[in-house]
């Protein structure tokens, strides 16, 4: 079976996200068929059988995930979206929710369905204004239509969804950080276990999943658990939408089976690195992952394969960069993001990401020892795993890989007095901010 | 396995141990001697698990698990001081250290600083950050509290303690990463009640009192564990003084009383104690008596009254009651009632800590020596008594803070005797024209028990430092004027009288100073067999 894609085989048309459009392609019947004729179990145990997992960044199986919620609970429990996509060199979730709003909307009836859950909440980007506004008319949309709300499609399944804009924050994106900040609280990750399918939301059980994950539901559906596994490698099939941003011909959002090599996904989709100029570094899964060198490109482009070759699939959002790229200006560029970020609970993360990019910019303007490059490793392993949410390890892993793998880069620098950006800008001051140090 | 559900058999540093289940590793492993360091954890509040400090390597995880919050289980195994949990801490106490100011020379903390502590056993010798350290605000929260940012280390103690104990919510954290900081909203200063124990549980000098700033060196003040006079709940505290003089109040823990807080009321009510209206020395008809005089002055009024009444404090300890008690006895024909001053307003919070509305710390105590009616019937009987001019010679216990007497009324009354003894903290007109006016002591000077609210006698000790020249306590004076009545060979100890008092009183019996020890112990527990023991202590 050749692959079709599922997110973006319309987006270039006029219209492509109204529900006139949607349903003129068959939209909502999957949803249809899960109200009316699926039971809830079954439908758990397909999305199980499928395999299909979560593609927000941990990809974690979506239909364990599910069953982690409790059957019998007298709360309601609560779905919660995270559309809070925010991770550098990501940008997929945003295409979903601009063009095809109606196919995450089906994904969400049909986990709500699964679940038994009557509320769903869509936490997304606040810098999203289009997305979101996209995403409400097509909820009043649904809800004018009967989709949503008291009788979804006809059926006597309640469900009501809300979107929640997020006010800027990348913490808001890990889950409990999101759920706290639904709750109206300063957006911080919570102590877990409780995890959220047992206490959640509200303290309510909560699903968690991303805009992706939920998006692929009526596929699954649609050719069932067996057809589904078909596409891309047997330990985490799918189809898959790739970030490529940075220096490549053509960036953009690519629609591929899951497991294409990184390689082929450069050279081919997204037209090569720029300028005819050569590969140096490329970053696969957003900035949290580890760098892979030129060298490290021909792997395939799945949670395993990357894994294997240490870093990981993350959110897809692959960062190219070409040989003229300073890794000491990509480190701190990548660490400034990271001590902008922290929500400043734990305090490996909150001293030891403000430390990285203090000592990043120090090698960058000239004040450089040898010494820091040991140091930045031994921080970064001294703020791995010690932490209530992944922050500081998604700091650390692209800090130490990008000074081990690009050692080079940093000695010249601080040979060099500076990146060599900051040399050409301040020749004459070469060496000069390493006298203070 | 265990034989019984409730407890847990697990392996502590590679001991075998057995605790209830449902513990924290944190707890259990205190139980079995192990202490495990912290900073954002405080037994009072909730966990927030945000400080790592208490990582320790466990058998059921990659990485290594905080102890606060991780439960113990059957089977688990945990390391203590394995390189992964030394690490941990290490690592821990590196990174609190980059940005703090360590200005420990001028800061008010050091000494009882929880940091200065871990730093000393778990920190590195030096740092390896060259950097500039980050630089946050400092400044007033409140008319008490100010906040020093850049040596805060964001453990939100003091904001968990602000939304769950005192339920005013006031402080929260601003800012992100490593300019976090504690702060209040614009306009809504911390000032509650119980503000100043933000100070308390702040484990570094970020939140420091305005009141004891830059006053002492902690670790050059005495400490006496004694219990606060502010109303009838009895607060625990430890009293800290600076060659003589009270710098600051503490609350103590017992979690039957006041677990691990006291009130600002009860922290900052001590400067009566140095008050210019503080009587320092007894005056017989204008004249001045010497401290080893007084009782012999006592004397001289007391055996030539033809009827005596004695008008007691609500302040007073047990053992200054039975004394006036069986001076009271001895004269025959004396009555003796009790003053109570207003009552004050009840605060409760949502954490449990009571403000009581009774502010007497010691009128159940009175009630149990002098009679339930004291403060009542006896009180009335006096009253009409020094009206109608029938009192020949009283004696007046005006005690407290002082400033205002015994209180409009009985000021007027005690003008009515024919001979008046005052024994008063403070100046004042209950002073004008009395025959005798004997320097009492004040709430924090007492050597003795109080009972409190709920029937439960503790000891308040007295912060008088005993090399200072002070005047004698009343419990000298009226022993003093038993000798001289040929009622007692020499004064003993307050632990002496007390024990003449379990002798004599119902409500006291079994019960001795030893046995109350720093907690003290409600009257109706009883400790068993213990009736020999207390004389000298």
């Amino acid at each position: 079976m050749s692959f079709r894609k599922i997110f973006t085989p319309y987006i270039h048309e006029d219209k492509c996200h109204s529900l006139k459009f949607y349903q003129s392609k068959g939209g909502y019947e999957q949803a249809r068929k899960a109200l009316n004729d699926w039971q809830p179990d079954d439908l758990i145990e397909t999305v199980k059988a499928a395999n299909l997992r979560g593609r927000g960044g941990a990809g974690f199986p979506t239909g364990v995930k599910w069953g982690f919620v409790p059957k019998q609970v007298d709360k309601p429990k609560y779905l919660a979206v995270n559309a809070d996509e925010s991770e550098p060199g990501t940008f997929k979730d945003r295409l979903i929710m601009e063009k095809n709003p109606h196919l995450l909307l089906e994904g969400i009836i049909i986990c709500c369905k699964a679940v038994g859950i009557h509320h769903a909440y869509i936490y997304i980007r606040g810098e999203f204004v289009f997305g979101a506004n996209r995403l409400q008319n097509a909820i009043d949309r649904a809800y004018s239509e009967g989709i949503l709300g008291e009788n979804c499609l006809g059926s006597d399944f309640k469900l009501d969804v809300t979107v929640h804009r997020g006010a800027g924050a990348y913490i808001c994106g890990e889950e409990t950080g999101m759920l706290t900040s639904i709750e109206g609280d300063r957006g911080q990750p919570k102590l877990k276990p409780p995890f959220p399918a047992v206490e959640g939301l509200f303290g309510c059980p909560t699903v968690v999943n991303n805009v992706e994950t939920l998006a692929n539901l009526p596929y699954i559906l649609e050719i069932g658990a067996e057809e589904y596994r078909k596409i891309g490698p047997e330990n985490s099939p799918g189809p898959k939408l790739f970030c490529v941003s940075g220096h490549v011909e053509k960036p953009g959002v690519f629609e591929l089976p899951m497991g294409v090599s990184l390689r082929t996904l450069i050279d081919e989709h997204a037209g090569g690195v720029w300028k005819g100029r050569k590969l140096k570094a490329v970053i696969p899964g957003g900035s949290s992952a580890h760098v892979l060198t030129a060298d490290e490109c021909d792997v395939a482009m799945d949670i395993e394969s990357l894994a294997a070759a240490g870093t990981m699939l993350g959110s897809a959002g692959v960062i190219v960069m070409d040989e003229t790229t300073c890794m000491v200006d990509a480190l701190l560029n990548i660490m400034r993001f990271y001590h902008h970020e922290s929500c400043g609970q734990c305090t490996p993360c909150r001293e030891g990401t403000g430390w990285l990019e203090k000592i990043a910019h120090r090698i960058a303007v000239g004040g450089g020892r040898i010494e820091d490059l040991d140091l930045v490793t031994e921080v970064c392993d001294r703020m791995v795993g010690k932490t209530i949410c992944a922050l500081a390890d998604a700091a650390a892993f692209p800090a130490e890989s990008i000074v081990k793998k690009f050692r080079e880069d940093f000695v010249a620098a601080i040979e060099n007095g500076g990146s060599p950006a900051w040399v050409k800008r301040h020749p004459a001051n070469t060496g000069g901010a390493a006298a203070h140090v | 396995m265990s034989d019984s559900n409730s407890t847990v058999r697990w392996t502590l540093n590679g001991t075998e141990v057995e605790n209830e289940a449902g513990m924290t590793i944190m707890e259990a492993a205190k139980v079995h001697g192990v202490d495990i360091p912290q900073f954002c954890y405080h037994p009072g509040l909730s966990i927030a698990g945000n400080c790592r400090i208490c990582m320790v390597e466990s058998n059921r995880s990659p990485k290594p698990v905080i102890s606060c919050s991780e439960r113990i289980a059957e089977g688990l195994e945990i390391k203590t001081q394995s390189e992964v949990a030394v690490d941990a801490r290490n690592s821990v106490m590196e990174f609190q250290l980059i940005n703090h100011p360590l200005d420990c020379p001028v800061c008010d903390k050091a000494g009882e600083c929880v940091l200065q502590d871990h730093s000393y056993e778990h920190g590195p010798d030096r740092s390896r950050f060259v950097e500039d350290k980050n630089i946050r605000h400092t400044k007033e929260l409140g008319p008490t509290i100010d906040i020093w940012g850049n040596r805060c280390i964001v453990c939100t103690r003091c904001v968990r303690f602000c939304d769950e104990i005192s339920g005013t919510g006031e402080l929260c954290v601003v800012e992100r990463g490593d300019r976090s900081v504690v702060d209040v909203f614009p306009g809504v200063p911390i000032d509650n009640s119980l503000a100043g124990n933000t100070v308390d549980i702040c484990p570094v000098g970020a939140l420091i009192s305005s009141d004891f700033k830059y006053e002492a060196r902690v670790w050059n003040m005495d400490k006496t564990s004694s219990v606060c006079g502010g109303c009838s709940r009895g607060c625990n505290v430890e009293v800290e003084t600076l060659d003589g003089f009270v710098k600051r109040l503490t609350p103590r823990e017992n979690l039957d009383v006041n677990d691990w807080w006291m009130c600002d009321h009860g922290r900052y009510g001590w400067r009566h104690l140095y008050a210019d209206s503080r009587l320092e020395s007894a005056q017989h008809d204008g004249q001045a008596v010497s401290p080893t005089g007084t009782s012999g002055a006592l004397h001289q009024l007391l055996s030539s009254s033809s009827s005596t009444a004695f008008l007691v404090d609500p302040y007073m300890t047990c053992e200054e009651l039975h004394l006036v008690r069986s001076i009271a006895n001895s004269l025959g024909g004396s009555t003796i009632a009790g003053w109570l001053p207003a009552a004050g307003t009840e605060e409760t919070f949502p954490g449990g800590f009571k403000i009581s509305a009774d502010k007497h710390p010691n009128r159940k105590g009175a009630e149990h020596v002098l009679g339930s009616d004291l403060f009542t019937a006896s009180a009335d009987q006096l009253k009409s008594a020094l009206s109608n001019g029938s009192i020949d010679t009283l004696v007046a216990f005006v005690g407290g803070d002082g400033f205002e007497g015994a209180g409009g009324e009985w000021n007027d009354l005690i003008s009515k005797a024919g001979k008046r003894i005052v024994f008063a903290t403070q100046q004042g007109s209950w002073c004008d024209g009395a025959d005798l006016v004997v320097p009492a002591t004040a709430p924090l000077e007492k050597e003795g028990v109080w009972v409190n609210e709920d029937d439960r006698a503790q000891r308040t000790r007295s912060c008088r430092s005993l090399t200072s020249n002070h005047f004698p306590s009343e419990l000298v004076v009226l022993q003093e004027l038993q000798v001289h009545m040929d009622l007692r060979n020499r004064p003993l100890s307050a632990a002496g009288i007390f024990r003449e008092l379990s002798e004599t009183s119902d409500a006291f019996s079994g019960h001795s100073h030893s046995g109350l020890g720093d907690s003290g112990s409600p009257l109706s527990q009883r400790p068993a067999a213990m009736s020999s023991e207390g004389g000298h202590s």
